[in-house]
Order: C-alpha cells, then structure tokens, then sequence
C-alpha cells in the first residue's frame, strides 16, 4: 500500500459535497449558545416517523422483524421508525474510527497541511453517509420495515433515511466548526438524552398498552399519580404496576438511572491537584487539576460503536442470510433473535455475551456468563480507547507540558524538563482509571436491566459537564458580558 | 507500563498493574465533599431537566403532527 493514501479516496467528491464554512468572525458567546441549542432542538424535533413503511406488519407476518439494536440506541439518539433510525451513530462513529485510524497511523494524515486537513474531514463525512446508506438497506431488505415493500417503497425509504442522515451530518458539523459548543455530536446526545429522560419520567402523552384500549402514560411519575386513581386496577396493584411494568418506564429504572447520573457526577469531580508555579513572577501558585474522567464519556462511547458494529453485523448474518431460521448453521454459531412482547428482539446465546439483559431476573436465568463477558469487553475497549486517545487528542502529557512551557508556568518542586515525565506518570493512569471506572459503572447499570437507559444517561451526564466546562472557560474569556446570563438573572456561572 | 520486556509476562502483568496504578490514583485523588457534591448535583439537574423539558415540549408538538401525516 505504499504511496496510496485512504484519504485521497475523497478527492473526486470533494466539489460534491456540501460544506459548512467556518465563520468569518469569532462568534459570540449569546451566539454560540443559541447555535447549540437550536441545532440539538432540530434534531429533536427531526424524529418524524417514516413514510413507506407497509402498514400493520406485525398482524400480517408470523414472525415479524423486530428491533435488533435497541439496547444501543440511547446512546446514539436514535428513535426507531423515524427519520433518525440511527440517530447519529454513523456520524460519530465515522469520526472515533477515522481519529483512532489516523492515531494508529492506518490511515496517513498530515495535520499540518491544509489540504490534507479538508480531504481528511470530507472522507470522514463521506464515510458517514455511507453507513447510513448502508445501514438503512441492511434494514430495509431484512425487512424491518415490512417483508414485501415495492420498488417505489424501497427507493422512498432510502430517500428518507439516506437524506435525513445527511442533514444531521451537516447539522452536527456546524456545530464543530465553531458557530456552537464543540462537539456537535456531544450536544446533541446530551440534548436527546436529556429529552427522553424527561419523557421517561414525566412524560404525559398516553400511550395504548393492552387490546382492551386502556392507555398508560409513558412517563413513570405521570403513570403512578394515574393508576392510583384509574378504575380498572386496584389502589395497591396500580402502585405495584407503577414499579415493575416492563412496557414502558417504570419507577425502579427511573430511581436507578437517577442513581447513575449522580455517581456520575461524584466521579467527574475526582481529580488529582498539581501543584504550579509561574516562572515568571514569585509567588504566584496555583493547581492544576487533572481529572479521574480525563476523556469524559468518548471512552463508552467509543465502547458502544464497536458493539453497535458487532450487533450489526451479526444482525446481517442472521437476519439477512440466515432469516433467523433456528436450523441454519449461522443461527447455530452467532445466536438468533427472540422477539419480546412483538417490540423487541433479543440475542440468543453465543451474541447475548455482549447483550445487556432485559431485567436482572433474565440476567441470572438466562445469561449467567453475560455480567463476565460484557464488562470485560466494555472495560477493555474502554481502557484501550483512553490510552489511545490521551495520546492523539492533544492532551498527552507532552502537549500539557509544551502548553506550561508556553504559558511560564511550572510544577512546583520540578525542573523544566522533569514536568514531561511526571506529567507522563499520571495523565495515561488518569484517563485509563477513569474509562475503566465509567465502564463499570455503565455495566452494572445495563445488567441491572435499563435496556441502554444507563449508558445513555452516564453518556448524556458526562457529555453535559464537557459541554459545561467548555461554556464556563468561554464565559470567562467573554468577561462575562453576555445578554442571556443578564436576562436569566445567572451571576458570575 | 514499560515499553520494552518480554510481550507474554508484560501481558499477564498488565490487569494486576493496572488495578494497582489505577487504585492508587483513585486513592490521590481529591474528592468533593458533600456539600460541594449536592451543589454540583442541583445544577447538573436543574441543567438538565431544564433542556429536557423544553425538548419533550418539542417532542409533544410531534404528537398531533404523526396524526396528521400517518
């Protein structure tokens, strides 16, 4: 392969694709804030359901195909049968694989060359659109959305998911470039996250749950208040229901998902202070603090793309070539798909290693090995990923110590040249601790039956307190002159 | 984590030297009290439900909208 280059593979699309062009002035801190917002907003508000689908599949066929990826999709925003099938999966995704190709030197890449720059980031958003595209035919013609669509329905189908992927492509990268809160995709996972919790807990749209016509309310608070009071279930049964039903949210996974998020909180607030000292003026100290959560939450992330990769692929191979026939080999080597109350369909045995159970009852019962396997793959691509990424990020210790240089700035009880190794001794600890703790964290919150609620709210805290510390550093650098910290009464954030 | 060595041992050593490195860290570290932790805690959920809110006030919008097009 010597002379090619994976990146030139994007040059002749280069003209095609639409590009968002970085501002032509420094964007404002009110600006940036509304940017943010209102892109995420968008994309909440993008999760039209799809036209073409056939109607009623689940009445016509006998063993329709449910979803396979339902335990990922919290974390990537996605909404099944919606425009945002994938939510932005493919987009993140693309840029953890093509940043961890170019950090691993597959991929040759000189950052500091311009050209180079615009065909790497153009390849990482063609590569984007092709998931998507790819993505939705494997679910397209699995038959997910109905076992025999038209020609016309196919192409409607493609058309919608293909372009809908585009836009949120687009959507996210005008966020990167510097008119929001880097990165686009951060903000819009907390944002959706953020959304579904609310929904989850105190959402009011009714929601039909039996044959008879009776509706429950999707969020677990709304529901308990209503089934005190509804005439067709018992005062005490209503409460119990409110705790234990499977179908919507319930109140235990509300109280754990809370739970979550606070250990979440305690653990982003570890960090170990160095002590600084300027070297140019006396006695001025300081710290510098680094904290336990040195990457945040790309690490389960980055976990997560790799498991929505493996599900996919075993989805291809067992729905797609196999047709989940349990007599085939391929049934017999990956695992099949059993459907669950005609909503989902869960792995069966060698795949659901690395399957979240459905409740921790199932976990014990029918995936003993699961607990195993599934926090040692999360905890090993999780460390692997932080020690990978402190290096190529621009935050390894050698990059810290230019930075001390640049800024005069030294470790207190330390010769210039010592500030490197000492640095080198604690960031590649700090970042690989911190992935193993959070993949922990999110394994027992998955085992414990969220079906991807847990990840999703460790990923939408974490990427909330990025998002935050980037806010706070701009707001001090603005001088804290901004209109809508005045209008909301904020002092000094 | 030494660069060089012998890649077998290195690779049976790494999990023990990994929990023993990432405990100590662990162990360094500065953690909040509690009365800094239910601060961080009230506005990381003030934060939270507040973007939340405005985002199923969005979601809502939708309810009708599926009616109309389904």
């Amino acid at each position: 392969m010597a002379g090619f280059r994976l990146i030139e593979l994007a040059k002749p699309f280069l003209p095609l694709l639409p590009e968002v062009e970085l501002p032509y002035e420094k964007i404002g801190f009110d600006d940036k804030v509304v940017y943010t917002i209102i892109a995420a907003l968008i994309y909440v508000f993008g999760q039209f359901p799809l036209v073409g689908m056939a109607k009623a599949p689940v009445e016509e066929v006998s063993s329709p195909v449910l979803d396979p990826i339902y335990f990922l999709r919290g974390a990537f925003a996605a909404e099944p049968k919606t425009l945002l099938e994938f939510g932005i999966f493919p987009v993140v995704s693309s840029a953890l694989v093509m940043q961890v190709l170019a950090g691993l030197k597959l991929v040759k890449v000189n950052f500091k060359v311009r050209q180079d720059r615009e065909l790497f980031q153009s390849c990482t958003k063609l590569f984007s659109i092709l998931q998507y595209f790819v993505l939705a035919n494997v679910f397209i013609f699995s038959g997910y959305y109905g076992s025999d669509l038209t020609v016309f329905q196919i192409a409607l189908l493609n058309v919608q998911l293909v372009l809908a992927g585009f836009f949120v492509t687009l959507l996210v990268e005008v966020i990167d470039k510097g008119y929001g809160f880097t990165s686009g995709s951060m903000a819009i996972t907390a944002v959706t996250i953020a959304t579904n919790f609310v929904g989850d807990v105190f959402g009011v749209n009714q929601l039909p749950v039996d044959s008879e016509g009776h509706t429950e309310a999707q969020g677990a608070v709304i529901n308990l208040l209503q089934s005190m009071r509804s005439s067709h279930k018992s005062f005490l049964g209503g409460i119990v229901g409110a705790f234990n039903r499977d179908y919507l949210p319930n109140l235990t996974t509300t109280l754990l998902v809370v739970v979550l998020a606070a250990a979440v909180c305690l653990l982003n607030n570890f960090r170990v202070e160095l002590a600084i000292r300027s070297t140019r003026t006396r006695g001025v100290n300081n710290v510098y603090p680094i904290r336990l959560l040195y990457i945040g939450g790309l690490s389960v992330l980055f976990s997560y793309v790799i498991l929505f990769y493996i599900h996919i692929a075993a989805f291809v191979l067992v729905q797609l070539v196999a047709g989940n026939d349990p007599s085939s080999v391929i049934y017999k080597i990956v695992g099949g798909y059993a459907s669950s109350n005609n909503l989902l369909y869960v792995p069966q045995f060698p795949l659901s290693l690395l399957t979240p159970p459905k409740s921790v009852w199932d976990c014990v019962t029918r995936q003993p090995l699961t607990p195993m396997t599934f926090t040692t793959f999360l905890v090993l691509t999780g460390a692997w990923f932080a020690n990978l990424w402190q290096r190529i990020s621009g935050s390894s210790a050698r990059d810290i110590s230019a930075q001390f240089k640049e800024q005069g700035i030294t470790l207190t009880g330390h010769r210039e040249q010592g500030i490197s190794k000492e640095l080198e001794k604690i960031v590649p600890v700090a970042s690989t601790t911190g992935a193993a703790v959070l993949a922990v964290l999110v394994a027992v919150g998955e085992l414990l039956g969220l079906k991807g609620k847990g990840a999703s709210i460790i990923l939408g805290v974490s990427c909330g307190f990025s998002l935050l510390e980037l806010i706070t550093v701009e707001y001090q650098q603005s001088g804290g002159q901004s209109a809508l910290t005045q209008v909301l009464g904020v002092s000094g954030a | 984590m030494a660069k060089s060595g012998n890649q077998i041992e290195k690779l049976a050593e790494a999990p023990v030297e990994f929990v023993k490195d990432g405990s100590a860290f662990i162990q360094k570290c500065k953690k909040p009290n509690s009365k800094d932790f239910t601060k961080i805690v009230r506005a990381v959920g003030i934060g939270f439900l507040a973007v939340g809110v405005i985002g199923y006030a969005i979601k809502l919008v939708h309810i009708p909208i599926r009616y109309l097009i389904v």
